[in-house]
């Protein structure tokens, strides 16, 4: 085992040494030519060692090369070009090399032009395999007009005529997971560059199988534990965005797993325009929604001043946070801490529009105490009770069109306040258990 | 009195507390051979199974203590309907033929073996799988159509039908389990086996506590239940949630939590000094071993103080007008039954304890079903139908849900010798009938629906993990997002089922 680990070890290293022979052979390929100039005509003896350089690196890269490509991830045509050009090279800087020896050249001799269009050839050679062999890490498109043309036609003017799958699942993934999963590269035999190559998937099972996210092993992989072994993308490679991984998310369970969709022709396709724009640069995306489908009230202010919140807790108020976005909040006076309301009545007044729940109850309070109530106009909830407020405190609240319920049990009210409450037209609930009004 | 020592900072001069300065703990102890083992590879090249792996977990940028506060910065996921949660739980499994699954088509089946199109070869307990013959029963108690929903209730519940217009009825839950202890932990923690957080421990780790004087999740155990079938805390357990999280058991009778009062001959004056010096002792400590179970012991010390007020303060039931023990019935003046537990649930929910779960036993009734049923409805029907009206009329039933169920319902046919008056019904995880009612929830309706059998589901099952993953909607909780990294994995309480019953929600 030891033994093949080596192996994969070193070939991994093939990338690296690769770089040696380039480097030393296009240094000799410069110096021949640069030795034409009188000026730099004393490069001319130095073209010899850098070739003998270059050949000697040129074979530990083959090597190298060759223990890499026995690792299976890579496509084998591609491939087979790949390893026959590189051996091309280590070839024919080798034979070059032979060419410049004093041994050689006493028995053959080669005129210098020859020579050096050897050289060029060999450049042209070397800029070929180099070339394959990227295409084999980074995909065959990775470096091609055609990648360059598509980009530059390709840009959705808006979200509704954006294709969910060409113009943001695609390029998502190949922003992320075609360095290792493309035609030339396909890592766990998987392709995600066409719709194709995603449902087909990889050695154990489809990649996305549409309306079904839990058969989808793309979905599982993405989602795992980030210290699992199978977690993608692998080897600390940038992870998905959680803004990314609910596109792919929407895209496998709601869009089916479809190409060539326009946003604006999916059904419930509004769940995910915000991420969409945001994906493609369209806007800040407004507020992204919850998948929890609840319809909020739009007036909630989406954000709040922290150090109020802290202002009011030190107070000894308990405050507790509904939703983040928007912000709401369910404020609780302690029972038996109504004089401190004067304190916190500024705070309350600040944080007035994210007050969405109140509980006032059991704190000697009378409707006079209460004039900050007109400003929650966005509170749902209300509670008064054991309170010695009175009918008045009709006045205060008759005016919040969010509210629902309101608590006036054990108060000093009578049937003159619920009945002015009953114009209120969202007001479902009016508790008045132990009042005159009951 | 000895001099003002105990303002000075606190130094150890022990042997014992040396040994702990040098940290040589699990953790760190782990690190450095790993750290040894991993440049011993280093040296011999061994390929990247040693070297890439072992090093690049040790350099790994995110310890899990940062994952889990940005998972509980996230909560709530999004606006809750419920704020508290009380949880009647009627343990044994209680029979839905004699509650709430009206089957009236049984009645002329009487005696007759149940029929193999129903029964489809599914698996029997031990205790019914070797009778000859598993003849139907139909219910001895009649049903009345109850409330303007004109929903079926038996006879036995009569209280609970005057509140049946703010039930909503889930007669299609199930479960997977087919004996109790596997059944009730499933329900409580969402796996058969041991080991889980139990619901309320994950609402109060997720969402905190809104009265710093009391434990947010309490549990009372009535008294006054045939014990057929046992409790034992893990059920109201933390897991592997920090400590502070488990259910604290109020104990039946007058003294629900022992030791709360001072010992004779102090009177408690210099508490707060000698609990802030065992702070500091307890926090030097863990400054060293990192324990997060002396965190949790400083918490409990610091409640316990709070409680010393706290608990007498609500465990005061004189101030009760007669008129709440009339309506909560007789037991209730007794403390420790099921309904003097339905009344101290209630002032604990005025108070904002988030989870209150209380447990009645007896509902296991393999034989003399009807003599035993009667008397668990006896029980429980008035003060349950009582603490419905109490926080409906209080206004608390806004904000507050309130669920009624056992671990799982009792099968079609008799278990053992069947009597025109006496019969036995064995467990049955298939299909039974629970409730939920209050905040977020559908009042009068009822939702899914049973064969004539009542042994499968013919609409709308709802599996143990779907309540469990509603329960965590209404309280604001994304059930799939809320979870907790333990021994490498990350787990939820619906582990990687469940789907909120939309339909059943307000």
């Amino acid at each position: 085992m030891i033994l093949l680990d080596i192996t994969t070890y070193l070939g991994h290293l093939h990338p690296l040494i690769v770089h040696l022979p380039i480097g030393f052979l296009l240094l000799a390929v410069l110096f021949e030519l640069l030795s034409y100039v009188k000026r730099y005509e004393y490069l001319k003896p130095a073209v010899s060692f850098a070739l003998l350089l270059g050949f000697i690196s040129a074979v530990f890269a083959c090597i190298f090369g060759y223990m890499l490509s026995l690792s299976g991830d890579y496509d084998l045509l591609n491939l087979a070009n790949h390893k026959i050009t590189g051996i091309a090279v280590a070839v024919v800087s080798g034979l070059l090399f032979l060419c410049t020896t004093t041994a050689f050249r006493n028995k053959i001799s080669i005129s210098r032009w020859l020579f050096s269009s050897f050289f060029i050839g060999l450049f042209f050679l070397m800029t070929y395999t180099g070339h394959q062999g990227g295409n084999l890490t980074h995909g065959s498109d990775y470096l091609s007009l055609k990648t360059l043309r598509q980009r530059e036609l390709k840009k959705p003017s808006s979200v509704d005529e954006a294709l969910l799958f060409e113009d943001v699942v695609q390029p998502l993934l190949a922003k992320r997971c075609s360095q290792c999963h493309n035609e030339g590269k396909m890592k766990g035999e998987l392709s995600v560059q066409t719709l194709q190559g995603l449902l087909k998937g990889g050695k154990s099972r489809p990649a996305v199988v549409g309306g079904k996210l839990h058969e989808s092993e793309l979905y599982e992989r993405i989602t795992l534990d980030p210290s699992n072994k199978k977690y993608m993308p692998a080897d600390g490679k940038t992870p998905l965005t959680k803004e990314e991984t609910a596109i792919i998310k929407w895209w496998i369970e709601k869009g089916m797993a479809m190409s060539g969709v326009k946003i604006a022709d999916l059904k419930n396709g509004d769940e995910i325009k915000p991420r969409v724009a945001v994906f493609l640069g369209l806007g800040d995306g407004g507020e992204i929604a919850d998948n929890s489908g609840i319809a909020v009230n739009p007036d909630i202010p989406k954000s709040f001043n922290q150090n109020l919140l802290d202002s009011l807790r030190n107070k000894g108020v308990h405050v507790r946070l509904m939703s983040h976005n928007p912000v709401m909040l369910d404020i609780t006076m302690p029972a038996g801490s109504g004089d401190k309301l004067g304190i916190i009545k500024s705070n309350l007044r600040a944080v007035a529009k994210n007050v969405i729940w109140l509980n006032l109850s059991n704190n000697k309070l009378t409707e006079n105490d209460l004039d900050f109530l007109p400003l929650m106009t966005n509170l749902e909830k209300l509670r008064l009770e054991k309170n010695p407020v009175a009918d008045g405190i009709s006045s205060q609240i008759v005016g919040l069109q969010h509210l629902e319920a309101v608590n006036l049990n054990e108060t000093k009210i009578t049937r003159a306040c619920t009945e002015k409450l009953k114009q209120m037209p969202n007001l479902k609930r009016v508790y008045t258990w132990k009042t005159l009004a009951e | 009195m000895c001099d003002n020592h105990h303002n000075e900072p606190f130094k150890p001069h022990l042997p014992d507390l040396d040994q702990l300065q040098k940290g040589l703990d699990r953790r760190n102890f782990l690190t450095r051979t790993a750290m040894g083992l991993g440049s011993i590879a280093l040296g011999t090249l061994l390929g990247k199974s040693l070297f890439g792996n072992t090093l690049g977990q040790l350099s790994s940028p995110k310890p899990s203590e940062d994952l889990e506060a940005e998972i509980l910065r996230a909560l709530p996921h999004f606006a809750p309907k419920a704020k508290r949660v009380v949880y009647l739980f009627m343990s044994g499994g209680p029979s839905q033929f004699e509650t709430f699954d009206y089957k009236p088509k049984l009645v002329n089946m009487f005696g007759q073996p149940l029929p193999d199109s129903v029964r489809q070869g599914q698996r029997l307990t031990s205790m019914s799988s070797n009778q000859s013959i598993l003849p139907v029963v139909p219910s001895f108690c009649k049903f009345n159509q109850r409330g303007q929903s004109q929903t079926w209730v038996s006879e036995l519940l009569p209280h609970t039908a005057e509140v049946i217009d703010e039930l909503c009825l889930i007669k299609s839950i199930h479960s997977e389990a087919i004996n109790h202890d596997p059944a009730i932990t499933f329900f409580q923690t969402g796996n058969q086996l041991p080991g889980r957080p139990s619901i309320g421990s994950w609402v109060s780790y997720g969402l905190g506590t809104d009265n710093e004087n009391l434990p947010s999740f309490i549990v009372l155990v009535s008294k006054n239940a045939v014990k057929d079938q046992p409790l034992y805390a893990r059920l109201w357990g933390n897991g592997f949630l920090p400590s502070e999280y488990q259910g604290v058991q109020f104990r039946a009778g007058k003294d629900p939590v022992l030791f709360l009062d001072n010992p004779e001959g102090y009177d408690g004056a210099d508490r707060r000094e000698m609990l802030d010096y065992l702070s500091a002792l307890n926090k030097y400590q863990n400054e060293v071993n990192k324990d997060p179970e002396v965190e949790a012991r400083i918490a409990q010390y610091e409640m316990a103080y709070r409680m010393q007020t706290s608990v007498p303060e609500v465990m005061n039931i004189s101030e009760e007008p007669d008129e709440v023990f009339e309506l909560y019935g007789p037991d209730s003046r007794d403390p420790g039954t099921y309904a003097a537990n339905c009344i101290l649930a209630r002032k604990l929910l005025e108070k904002d304890v988030k989870f209150v779960q209380l447990y009645h036993q007896g509902w296991d009734h393999h034989g003399g079903l009807p003599a035993g049923i009667t008397g668990q409805c006896k029980a429980t029907d008035q003060p349950t139908a009582a603490l419905i009206k109490d926080l409906k009329r209080r206004g608390l039933l806004e904000d507050t849900l309130v669920i009624w169920g056992g671990e799982f319902g009792r099968t079609v046919y008799s278990q053992g010798k069947l009597f025109p008056n006496n019969y036995g019904r064995d467990h049955h995880p298939r299909c039974f009938t629970m409730w939920m009612a209050g905040a977020g929830v559908k009042p009068g309706i009822s939702y899914g629906e049973t064969d004539d059998f009542s042994y499968n589901i013919v609409k709308d099952p709802v599996h143990v993990h779907d309540f469990q993953a509603t329960l965590m909607h209404l309280m604001g909780i994304d059930h799939e997002r809320f979870t907790y990294k333990y021994q490498g994995r990350r787990f939820r309480l619906t582990d990687v089922h469940g789907t909120v019953v939309k339909n059943i929600l307000s």
